[in-house]
């Protein structure tokens, strides 16, 4: 059984064994007409409307403009392949626009706009323009609090791990320590001092770790981000989460695979869904294969476990907000939506396959690597 | 056997008892076992549950283990699995939990299966000391 998410607003089922897309869908979408966008104003409001509106795929943003060549949307807007100019006037005359939004703040730019738009263009401007840009930068803040407040809520299960992977450390810290206060024998007092500092340095290790992840998701600009060694780093974190015994890790890695997007973020995402697949595997043990394939076209990532599987009823529900199947206090049901968004934001499918019983993968594609790498 | 509470021979040198610590980290295991061999005891150790129970199972120790050391979080068969097996067939074998999580639940469930101590690490060697004698003097009233 499958279900696929492209751009976080389609819910595709589709047959287990077919593994094609049913067309109904993708026609629906093929029937509407995108509504053809031009952002005047690249600071905070044309970002934020940037990071908004590209993620919708009944709009197309035909371009973004700003007088200053620098202005962060215009730095985004690269990043994201959409097309920059520094000629307002050209956006503002371009046949194909159905509606511009000024964001500029500039109260000459509404006259400006009128006398050079085409006539059937639509214009959003001046406050009302002002109050959408600030409701998508409240919608933004909000879904930054939510990535934060599932992650702290996942935390809250790291405490056994925590506390397991500190404390022996600590025991064998005491047990030394005990010994060197008697022992005369030079060679063994070296030899335990030297294993002291060593469980110091995986004491603290743990630590750093954990305090890394938990702290706020940097709301610094994507860059490019090596998927395997955040594997290897997300399931580091994971054993905080859920026991790896009786788990073989199989790393499949592919060389060079990258995808644009925030570290924080991908961490996030790789922690959930391996969490995910161990929990799965947790009564019976089994296999987690992690997978990266980059192609010249894009870079597939793919988690997979052997564990219970999820019936086509559950399937159809994992990616919505608020919905889970774990016991209370083990699942808040927004682990897999926040999955979804990440993944939607960096411009990425997902896909899910499971049997009863079987197992159940995930596959991730994120799209090519056109841009600098930064 | 001298001050010995309780003991046996082997291989002709008398030790204060045979005990049996399981722990899926070697460090511990050694460490323990450092502690407790300078009290004069014979320590034996097994990575998880299915050692352990393998290892009693196994020629003497069927009739000399006297204690069971054991931690919870490990693989294959876990603390809990192996503790349940030992009290249902080795019941005179007192056991002590030696775990890296404080976890209240697990201490009370334990504590009334018949366990003698829950030990959070770490833990000093002296109270681990207090702790074997405790388990061996209830050893011995089971042989009475």
């Amino acid at each position: 059984m499958g279900y696929d998410v492209r751009g976080g607003l389609l819910a595709l089922p589709f047959h287990p064994r077919s593994h094609a897309v049913q067309p109904v869908t993708d026609s629906r979408v093929a029937k509407l007409a995108p509504t053809k966008v031009a952002i005047l104003g690249g600071g905070r409001g044309g970002t934020a409307l940037l990071d908004l509106l590209h993620l919708i795929p009944s709009i197309e943003i035909v371009g973004i403009s700003d007088r200053d060549p620098g202005a962060p949307g215009l730095l985004r807007a690269r990043h994201l392949r959409i097309p920059v100019t520094n000629r307002i006037e050209d956006l503002v005359a371009n046949h194909g626009v159905n509606l511009i939004m000024d964001v500029t703040g500039d109260p000459a730019m509404e006259r400006f706009i009128h006398l050079h738009k085409q006539p059937d263009t639509q214009v959003l401007s001046g406050s009302a323009a002002r109050l959408l840009w600030e409701l998508v930068s409240h919608e933004a803040n909000l879904q930054a609090e939510l990535f934060h407040a599932e992650k702290l809520a996942g935390i809250g299960s790291f405490a056994a791990g925590i506390a397991h992977d500190i404390n022996n450390p600590l025991q064998l810290i005491m047990g030394l320590a005990e010994n060197l206060i008697e022992e005369t024998d030079l060679k063994v007092v070296h030899e335990q001092a030297r294993d002291i500092i060593e469980g110091v340095r995986r004491t603290s290790a743990i630590c750093r770790d954990v305090t890394q992840y938990a702290r706020k998701t940097s709301a610094r600009d994507d860059t490019m981000v090596s998927l395997n060694s955040r594997l290897d780093e997300a399931l580091k974190i994971a054993r905080y989460a859920v026991s790896f015994h009786d788990i073989t890790v199989d790393k499949q890695y592919g060389e060079g695979a990258e995808a644009r997007g925030n570290p924080d973020e991908v961490l996030h995402l790789l922690v959930n869904l391996i969490t995910n697949a161990v929990q799965a595997m947790e009564k019976e043990g089994g296999t987690l294969t992690l997978t990266t394939q980059p192609s010249d076209d894009t870079v597939t990532l793919r988690i997979a476990d052997t564990g219970c599987g999820m019936a086509s009823d559950v399937l159809g529900q994992i990616f919505d907000p608020f919905f889970t199947t774990k016991d209370p206090g083990r699942g808040t049901g927004l682990g897999l939506y926040n999955v979804k968004t990440i993944v939607t934001k960096m411009r990425g499918t997902i896909h899910v396959e499971s049997r009863v019983a079987q197992g159940t993968t995930f596959t991730i594609t994120f799209p090519p690597l056109l841009e600098d790498r930064t | 056997m001298g001050e010995f509470t309780s003991g046996f021979f082997m291989g002709g040198q008398a030790t204060n008892g045979r005990i049996l610590v399981v722990d899926d980290e070697a460090d511990i295991r050694k460490v323990v076992r450092m502690t407790l061999q300078k009290a004069g005891y014979d320590v034996l150790e097994a990575e998880n549950g299915e050692r352990a129970i393998d290892t009693i199972n196994s020629g003497e120790n069927r009739l000399l283990l006297d204690i069971l050391i054991c931690d919870i979080r490990m693989p294959k068969i876990n603390g809990v699995e192996a503790i349940a097996y030992f009290r249902a067939n080795y019941p005179r074998v007192p056991v002590i939990v030696l775990t890296g999580f404080p976890d209240a639940d697990m201490a009370t469930s334990m504590l009334r299966q018949g366990v003698v101590d829950y030990l959070v690490k770490p833990v000093e060697g002296e109270k681990l000391r207090e702790s074997v004698a405790r388990a061996m003097e209830q050893r011995e009233l089971a042989h009475l």
